[in-house]
């Protein structure tokens, strides 16, 4: 087991930068996701670290090595692929051991082998069986079993739970946290399901267009955005994002809508919205940091519901704020109809407020 | 609700029961009306022929007769046909030539399709090249070699003096030892850009994944062939190497142009040999006869390439 070190790793396709000068470090035993919607580089960078693709520039280290001229077979790693890349034509058993084969392995320390990474993952009695006849999570086991049975430094997993189905998943999910925390295994990961990361990660590396947004514990992610990106696609629902603008009334900051209302803010809020390039500021909330009331209290601001979908424990609310959607989580007992005009009042400790020009989360000063 | 449930529930219980197949028949008639055009041309254009082909067979047709004044016979035309030094001169001609044409344009067709798979500058030019052989007409690759194997004005021939292999011009197409392979390097020629285009296609289909997954267990690029392309090409190799069977089994034109099955039989195969029985000496019992036993071998070899066919589909299915 060792650590990855990624230092201003390029990947070119033509002019198009698919990973523009990303940093992290995974260090040893630790479970790292690299999440992002689709195109963002993930997975090529993910591919960089295996060796599949060549760098167009940067640095990338796994253990005390720089790797960047390694064939993949010398790099250590092994890795999990999306749709499993089982060997069709051979048996559990002859999967599991084609990579100590290719290694010149002697027989019976294979078999040896193969038996252990088999018994971890409780495919035993499949080992004579042929890919096509397993289930998806049966295949899953077989391709983490054919990770495993290497021992390597890294494992590289590429949305290697993106072809289950969704309960199928959930146990999967639990099954390779377990296997990380077992194996004290170093994990890379790539999803493009926050939830995913969140659940599973130690660490998650947000990326989109070929940029790393952010890198850090799933946590303080979550609790603290480092830009408007970050604040939308971490978490489910999203965090909603309002548009408004700074301004001045009574010699207190306030946020004020086109609609013809105003926010006032806190005085650690009007420090942060103090440092922001215009007068143009975003709003964030999640939805369960906001209230919602039937009729005005103080500092609240007016609203239109839009949806209202009741999943069973929380009723979520969508509803119009200057021209935005914003979405609010309340207990089932709420009756709350669409159309109905609400009252929504923001918790001053806990919105996010970001640069309306740079989309960059506002900090104080 | 709980009625609802019950009566959805309600039909499961009482499957009626299965019409007869006369019923069944008869409830889609209107279907069978519509494919009737079709099946009475090909009554008429296939199941004909054949027929009369058969009973052609048994009779003898001697040239000075009209054809409706045919003699039965028996089965004296296969007999004679078993039982002439010719026939087994044919069949092993017609053995060699389908065999060989058929492993080599496969072998050859296979390792191009390797060769241009790979990411090359010029790889669309040279494909175009290699497939002109293929897009030709028969007729126009058989004189063009023809004249390339020309005893005094082939360039073959001069080439081979000239770089001193040999003293003077070989005599490719008219001496019974070198007709045969002359005509199958010109098959194999004409026909190796069908297997290269059919394993190309092949390629197109290994999941990339795997190649990649094999790279990273240290499998050389021999292994990732052996392991993962080469089981991958395995349907559509079958395929390719039936279709390729079944057409130099029926080839034609390349011999007949070229040679006319001489000289002294050394390049006749089955259907040349035929057509010069029926259209040549008039003979049509006897080819007729020979024609029932090449229907009678090929339609064993179509029975081998769709049950291929269904096997590659089971393996793809489950």
């Amino acid at each position: 087991m060792a650590e990855v070190v990624l230092q201003h790793v390029m990947k070119y396709y033509g002019s198009m930068a698919a990973v523009n000068d990303v940093n992290f470090t995974v260090n040893h035993g630790e479970f790292v996701a690299l999440v992002g919607p689709s195109g963002c580089g993930k997975t090529t960078t993910l591919n960089l670290i295996a060796g599949l693709l060549p760098m167009s520039g940067g640095d990338i280290k796994i253990g005390d090595r720089i790797v960047n001229d390694l064939d993949p077979k010398d790099r250590d790693i092994a890795m999990v692929f999306q749709n499993y890349a089982l060997y069709p034509n051979k048996t559990v058993f002859q999967n599991l051991a084609f990579p100590l084969q290719m290694r010149k392995l002697p027989k019976d320390e294979i078999n040896r082998k193969v038996q252990e990474a088999a018994k971890v993952l409780d495919i035993t009695h499949l080992l004579e069986r042929k890919p096509r006849e397993l289930s998806g999570g049966q295949q899953q086991r077989v391709a983490l079993g054919r990770a495993l049975v290497r021992d390597p430094a890294v494992f590289l997993m590429d949305e290697p739970l993106s072809n289950l189905d969704a309960k199928l998943r959930v146990q999967m999910r639990s099954e390779i946290k377990r296997f990380h925390q077992d194996l004290n295994a170093t994990i890379v990961y790539v999803t493009h399901d926050q939830l995913e990361a969140v659940t599973m990660a130690d660490k998650m590396a947000v990326m989109n267009g070929g940029l790393l947004q952010q890198y850090d514990t799933p946590a303080q992610v979550f609790a603290n955005p480092v830009n408007m990106f970050v604040a939308s696609f971490i978490g489910s629902p999203a965090m909603s994002l309002v548009p408004l603008d700074v301004a001045t009334v009574d010699g207190k900051t306030v946020l004020t809508s086109a609609e013809g209302w105003n926010l006032p803010l806190s005085d650690a809020n009007a420090r942060k919205v103090a440092g922001a390039s215009s007068r143009k500021v975003v709003l964030g909330a999640r939805h369960s940091t906001i209230k919602l009331h039937k009729s005005q209290v103080a500092g609240s601001v007016p609203s239109k519901v839009y949806t209202v979908e009741p999943t069973g424990d929380i009723t979520f609310v969508q509803a119009f704020l200057s021209g935005a959607i914003v979405n609010i989580s309340l207990p089932p007992t709420a009756s709350v109809a669409p159309d109905e005009m609400v009252w929504l009042e923001f918790d001053q400790e806990r919105i996010h407020l970001f640069d309306g020009e740079t989309e960059m989360a506002l900090r104080a000063a | 609700m709980t009625t609802l449930a019950g009566h959805a529930n309600a039909p499961r219980g009482s499957i009626p029961a299965r019409p007869s197949i006369l019923q069944q028949m008869w409830t889609s008639r209107a279907d069978y009306l519509y494919v009737l055009p079709a099946i009475v041309v090909m009554l008429i254009v296939i199941a004909y022929p054949i027929y009369y082909t058969i009973e052609l067979s048994f009779f003898k047709t001697p040239p000075g007769l009209q054809l409706r004044d045919k003699i039965f016979v028996g089965a004296d035309n296969y007999t004679a046909i078993l039982s002439s030094e010719v026939f087994w001169r044919v069949t092993i001609n017609t053995v060699i030539w389908t065999l060989a044409s058929t492993l080599i344009a496969f072998v050859l067709g296979y390792g191009a399709a390797l060769a241009l798979h790979r990411d090359f500058a010029g790889r669309a030019v040279l494909r175009a090249i290699l497939i002109i052989p293929w897009v030709i007409s028969a007729v126009a690759a058989s004189y063009i070699w023809k004249w390339m194997y020309h005893s005094d004005f082939g360039i073959i021939g001069q080439v081979l003096v000239q770089f001193g292999f040999t003293d003077r011009q070989p005599n490719f197409i008219d001496n019974v030892h070198t007709v045969l392979p002359s005509l199958i390097v010109v098959n194999i020629w004409r026909e190796f850009p069908f297997a290269m285009i059919m394993i190309m296609a092949g390629l197109q289909t290994v999941p990339e994944q795997l190649l990649r997954a094999a790279r990273v267990d240290g499998a050389s690029t021999w292994q990732r062939f052996w392991h993962v392309t080469f089981p991958h090409l395995r349907g559509v190799s079958t395929v390719t190497i039936l279709l390729l069977a079944v057409a130099n089994f029926n080839s034609f034109i390349i011999p007949w142009i070229m040679t006319g099955g001489g000289p002294s039989n050394a390049s006749h195969i089955w259907i040349t040999h035929i057509y010069e029985l029926a259209f040549g000496r008039q003979r049509w019992g006897v080819a007729a006869a020979y024609s029932v036993l090449l229907f009678v071998i090929l339609m064993a070899l179509g029975y081998f390439y769709v049950r291929a066919l269904s096997g590659n589909e089971k393996e793809q299915g489950a």
